[in-house]
């Protein structure tokens, strides 16, 4: 791990001031991160080298002066902001978020991928907020580390601006009873740096202020830089689009309730339950409790925190990650050092931008599960291609074509080794019964060869297969994958018909076959001598003795049938293997043409899917 | 005591609007649906809580229903007005659950009934519970409604402390909207702190959307800028067109925020006790009151039945579309399977080997078997085409969420395959009759006539030849006649299925029932009551 640390550090050392190369730090970040698992990642400021970030020379000398004076007031990864009096105008960048940076980086580029891979296959406007955290997450991320920004948002009349002047020390924004009294948002920045992030929230440079003597007095409170937000409940709608803007952007945000309005449905349903995932970075300030009597504060306090947990905002006690609640009356001043602190040790842990940035991660997530998730099975199970290839069999007729051929060779067997006497009579039955003549070969031309809507009902189904259990737009994305593979699969399952049919002309004969012709044949001949050796008795020309040539004739008419009996019996498996072969070789045929035109899109879609999906639940942060 | 001019038939022509938009059905979720839902209550409410009630008994005691926002103070206005803690006050949000009605003894009779809000369920204060601690009433009934009767307020007021209007909790910012509908007068009760709140403001604008009689409280103002506020208040409302309402300021005081004896001051209270009793007991302001609210309500009519007739009338067109999408599907593909039939789609694969190997290598059974499994696989098809198309159409309707189907149904093969049976077995005893005409000593057998026969319905262009071996078994004219009863049956069958699957694709959007008469029916209802007034 040192020896890591020491290359890059040698390697971007000088050419880091001012260049702004976040990527590498946030890789280096990272690393140092899944190496710091050991006893330095509990963040105590003695063990906390292998959290601490390798930002260069400056960074190490900065860590080297701080933790020889001892004067690391805070926890966690702070070393190198000393530079801020050495060399506060050279603004040397800083990658965000602490240890929060590593899992972040990941999952903002596991969202990228998401959003790339799936930009053709969900709507847009699905997208869009994935798009704008991401734009977000990159604008915040080339601004100032060193800074956190806080929101003070609240109703009309809350005490937003009475705080807000009671953090600064300084009466900056002007409270008043005429409503609404804020109509811009104003900022109040502890320390220099923070033009940029000022920026992007819009606030003009006439809206920028300092605290009480510049903020030097106030140590722990660097890196603030505080915005008074105009009413979020205000009548003027403009006001509320402001909040609504600066809160997007913000890194952490005070709400500021007041004892008549803590149970206001506008703050709760518009605000704190969509924000509940960024609990953590979230204050909830009772304000005006001078105005409460007795214990009427404490009561209305737990029914503040009640009403947050309703909201399924997590609430930070006990040490748990969450939302902080506290009472206090900016007015009296009671509560406002206990904020202070909480908010001093808040921004000296810089790591707001990360958390916010981390839960508008979460809340795009969550938003985006519908689109990537379901709960169902996913994937083209074997029964559904075994069908699949079933279904194309019948549409080409496979079994048929097999019982076909299978027949024709039997037929032909029998012919070649039946009795000729037998088909004598055959043919004489067929020419006397009407109709049953040997059939014309026809001479139409046929086009459409396969069953066309059996090939369309066999790519619906394994589509629908293949779409369940996924989500709506994959399903679709598998459908219009089908159905574009099934684009001329009839034709060419016409052509297969033809070219893996069964062959035209003589089927091949097995290797017995000219012996049994012989044996049926020379039955034949027996008879023949058998019957000439008779008639030849009969007109004289041979010595009468009745028994040879009848016992020669019997031997042939007995055995000709014999034969033929024979000769069925042995041909029945030829027969059948015949026909297994040719409902084989086209049911085969027929199956992998399905395959590559229908079955491999459709596996390509699933694999893309599971592919969007496995990034998904980086996204979502389960792998982590 | 003045009472209103009202004319029986009015009443009749707003029991007959009122029953007509009761009857209203809004099942499709179009886009203006939730709001036309809204609407549909929102007049429900006003007529049935309001309107006929009042026009029916116009010397029934004035109503003031107190609304505003949480911790506006709306409790302990109405328990100082009413000088005994009637209503539960606190600081915890929302603090009024049950709304509370107060009014004199000798009024009880007006409100024990079902006259005005007829679906809340009384709850009588007995003496010991208003003896006993305030806050521990038990406020959680669900659609209750509390009466409380007080020798402070004059005869012929009646107080109503409504839930906050944006209550956190749902059923109650519901209930809060509903009893503003049954005001006679609203008292909208605002803070120095909340007068810019866009919540109240929007009630302040309905209010005078329907020209109610409004009267504004500002509550809850510190002494010092008493001044100031109520002066930029009342800059607000008249901005807004509401300058010539009513205001009445209270100053912060310790009992606001439930300190002391949770009811102000009597002196704090006065004005708006004294505008209050004078509307009671002066019969041209009572008179003004009352016919100004209902009057607005009246004429808002003009607006919101039209308004809810359009929604009606869209529900009905979002149904003819979806019922259009589904009958053109299945007629599309109904064309396309007569189309291939006639182009012998179902002589092909499996059919067709058979049909080549007819008579030598399948027999007429076989034949036979393929054919009407062709047939089968043929309908399903379509039947799937046609489901896959009207699942595309009515995926760019919102309104086909209300009637969806959950993924494609199993059954239709099934459905089909015995129908086509059922038609194979006709087709057999057809020709089995034939055969029995036939007075030939060697009649052919009624499998493979049965065979030749589907052959011929079936296989278009392709089986001419079956024709002629039908007509040489059976001769010429039997052939002829098979064919022609044949071609009937299977365009019977089709056409039979095709409907069969149709009508069960369209049955839960004809369960809907929504139809186009409610819409005329509320124009008319609205056209008679016109007429009336």
């Amino acid at each position: 791990m040192a020896d890591v640390t020491d290359a890059t550090t040698l390697a971007d050392g000088p050419g880091e001031i001012g260049s702004g190369r976040p990527d590498v730090r946030a890789k280096e970040a990272g690393a140092a991160d899944a190496g710091g698992k050991g006893p330095g990642a509990k963040g105590d400021s003695g063990g906390g080298t292998g959290r601490r970030w390798n930002d260069g020379l400056i960074a190490r000398h900065a860590f080297g002066r701080k933790g020889a004076a001892g004067a690391a007031p805070t926890v966690g990864v702070e070393g190198i902001d000393e530079n801020d009096g050495t060399a506060a105008s050279t603004e040397v960048h800083q990658p965000i978020g602490g240890t929060y940076e590593g899992p972040l980086r990941v999952r903002l580029d596991a969202l990228r991928e998401l959003v790339g891979l799936s930009r053709t296959r969900i709507e847009g406007t699905t997208l869009t907020e994935a798009g704008r955290v991401l734009d977000e997450a990159s604008t915040r991320q080339r601004l100032s580390s060193r800074h956190t920004v806080v929101a003070i948002a609240g109703a009309t009349g809350s005490g937003k601006s009475t705080l807000f002047n009671a953090l600064a020390e300084v009466p900056i924004s002007e409270p008043g009873l005429r409503r609404p009294t804020t109509s811009a948002p104003i900022a109040c920045v502890w320390s220099e740096g923070a033009a940029g992030l000022l920026d992007r929230l819009a606030i003009p440079g006439r809206l920028r202020r300092r605290p009480l003597a510049g903020g030097d007095g106030d140590e722990e409170l660097q890196g603030l830089v505080l915005v008074d937000l105009p009413d979020h409940d205000s009548a003027v709608v403009a006001h509320r689009d402001q909040v609504d803007r600066v809160l997007a952007l913000v890194d952490a945000i005070i709400w500021v309730v007041d004892p008549e309005k803590y149970a206001d449905a506008a703050l709760h349903e518009r605000y704190l339950r969509p924000l509940a995932g960024h609990a953590e970075i979230t204050f909830v300030v009772l304000n005006q409790i001078d105005r409460l009597p007795g214990e009427a504060a404490d009561q209305v306090l737990d029914d503040l925190r009640r009403l947050l947990d309703e909201d399924g905002m997590a609430l930070g006690e006990h040490g748990e990650p969450g939302a902080t609640v506290l009472p206090i009356s900016a007015l009296t001043g009671q509560g406002v050092g206990e904020l202070r602190e909480l908010l001093g040790r808040f921004v000296q842990e810089r790591t707001a931008a990360a958390r916010r940035l981390s839960a508008d991660v979460d809340a795009a997530a969550s938003r985006l599960r519908s689109v990537y998730v379901s709960d169902g099975r996913t994937g083209l199970g074997e029964r559904s291609r075994e069908e699949f290839a079933d279904r194309l069999a019948w549409a080409v007729g496979a079994v048929a074509t097999g019982e076909a051929a299978e027949r024709e060779w039997r037929r032909n067997a029998g012919r070649a080794c039946g009795t000729p006497w037998l088909r004598l009579w055959r043919w004489y039955e067929r020419t006397r019964t009407p109709g049953g003549g040997v059939p014309r070969a026809e001479v139409i031309v046929e086009d459409e060869l396969t069953a066309r809507q059996r090939v369309e009902q066999a790519v619906r189904t394994v589509a629908e297969d293949a779409a369940a259990g996924l989500p709506r737009p994959w399903a679709q994305a598998v459908r219009e994958a089908a159905v574009r593979g099934a684009v001329g699969l009839p034709e060419a399952l016409d052509e297969l018909a033809v070219s893996a049919g069964p062959p035209s002309g003589r089927p091949a004969r097995p290797a017995w076959w000219p012996a049994a012709v012989l044996a049926q044949a020379s039955m034949t001949l027996l008879q023949i001598y058998g019957g000439l050796w008779l008639v030849g008795q009969i007109i004289g020309v041979i010595q009468p003795g009745i028994v040879p040539p009848v016992l020669v004739m019997l031997a042939g008419i007995v055995g000709g049938p014999l034969v033929e009996w024979a000769c069925a019996a042995a041909a029945r498996g030829p027969a059948r293997r015949y026909g297994q072969d040719a409902e084989r070789r086209l049911r085969e045929a027929a199956a992998g043409c399905g395959r590559a035109k229908v079955l491999d899109p459709i596996a390509a879609e699933l694999m893309r899917y599971r592919e969007v999906r496995e990034q998904y639940s980086t996204v979502s942060g389960l792998t982590r | 005591m003045v009472t209103l001019d009202v004319r029986p038939q009015l009443i009749d022509a707003l029991s007959a609007l009122r029953d007509r938009v009761a009857a209203v059905r809004l099942p499709l979720p179009l886009d203006g649906t939730p709001r036309a839902r809204q609407t549909r209550e929102e007049l429900l409410a006003q007529l049935d809580d309001y309107l006929v009630p009042r026009l029916r008994d116009p010397e029934a005691p004035l109503l003031a229903v107190v609304g505003g926002s949480t911790g506006a103070g709306k409790s302990t206005l109405v328990n100082s007005l009413v000088g005994r803690r009637v209503s539960e006050s606190g600081v915890l949000r929302p603090t009024t659950r049950t709304p509370v009605l107060v009014c004199h003894p000798d009024d009880c009779h007006w409100f024990d009934g079902v006259r005005v809000l007829p679906h809340l369920t009384r709850v009588w204060m007995t003496q010991q519970e208003e003896d006993g601690a305030a806050g521990a009433w038990s406020g959680d009934e669900e659609n209750a409604l509390r009466i409380d009767t007080s020798v402070a307020l004059p005869r012929g007021l009646a107080l109503l402390d409504a839930p906050d209007i944006d209550s956190l909790v749902v059923r109650n910012r519901v209930l809060a909207a509903e009893l503003i509908c049954a005001a006679d007068v609203w008292v909208m009760v605002t803070t120095a702190s909340r007068y810019a709140d866009a919540v109240p403001w929007h009630l302040l604008r309905t209010a005078k959307e329907y020209d109610a009689s409004l009267v504004t409280v500002l509550d809850r103002v510190p002494h010092q800028v008493i001044d100031e506020v109520s002066r930029q208040y009342a800059a607000l409302l008249t901005k807004a067109g509401l300058g010539d309402v009513p205001r009445f300021t209270i100053p912060e005081l310790p009992e606001s925020a439930g300190g002391g004896s949770g009811l102000l001051p009597t002196t704090a209270v006065a004005p708006l006790l004294a505008w209050l009793t004078h509307r009671v007991r002066d019969p041209a302001a009572r008179q003004q009151a009352v016919v100004r609210t209902a009057a607005g309500v009246i004429g808002s009519l003009n607006v919101r039945m039209p308004e809810l007739a359009g929604a009606v009338a869209a529900q009905y067109a979002a149904a003819v579309r979806l019922t259009g999408a589904v009958e053109e599907a299945y007629a599309t593909e109904r064309e396309r399977v007569r189309k291939r039939l006639k182009a012998g789609a179902v002589l092909a694969g499996d059919a067709r080997t058979r049909w080549r190997g007819y008579p030598r290598d399948s027999s007429a059974r076989e034949l036979l078997d393929s054919l009407v499994e062709s047939l089968a696989a043929l309908l399903q098809c379509a039947v799937a085409a046609a489901d896959e198309q009207v699942t595309d159409a009515w995926r760019r309707e919102p309104a086909s969420a209300a009637v969806l189907t959950s993924g494609p149904d199993r059954e239709v093969s099934e459905r089909i395959g015995m129908a086509v049976r059922r038609w194979r077995r006709v087709v057999e005893e057809l020709a089995e009759e034939e055969i029995r005409l036939l007075e030939r000593s060697a009649a052919p057998d009624p499998e493979t006539v049965a065979a030749l026969l589907a052959a011929v319905l079936l296989g278009g262009h392709r089986t001419r030849v079956a024709g002629e071996r039908l007509a040489e078994r059976i001769g010429a004219q039997g052939a002829l006649r098979l064919r022609d009863k044949g071609g009937d049956l299977v365009a019977t069958y089709i056409d039979d299925v095709l409907h069969g699957e149709r009508d069960r694709r369209l049955a839960p959007l004809d369960a809907l029932e929504v139809a186009p008469e409610p819409q005329a029916e509320l124009i008319a209802a609205l056209s008679v009551l016109q007429k009336e007034m």
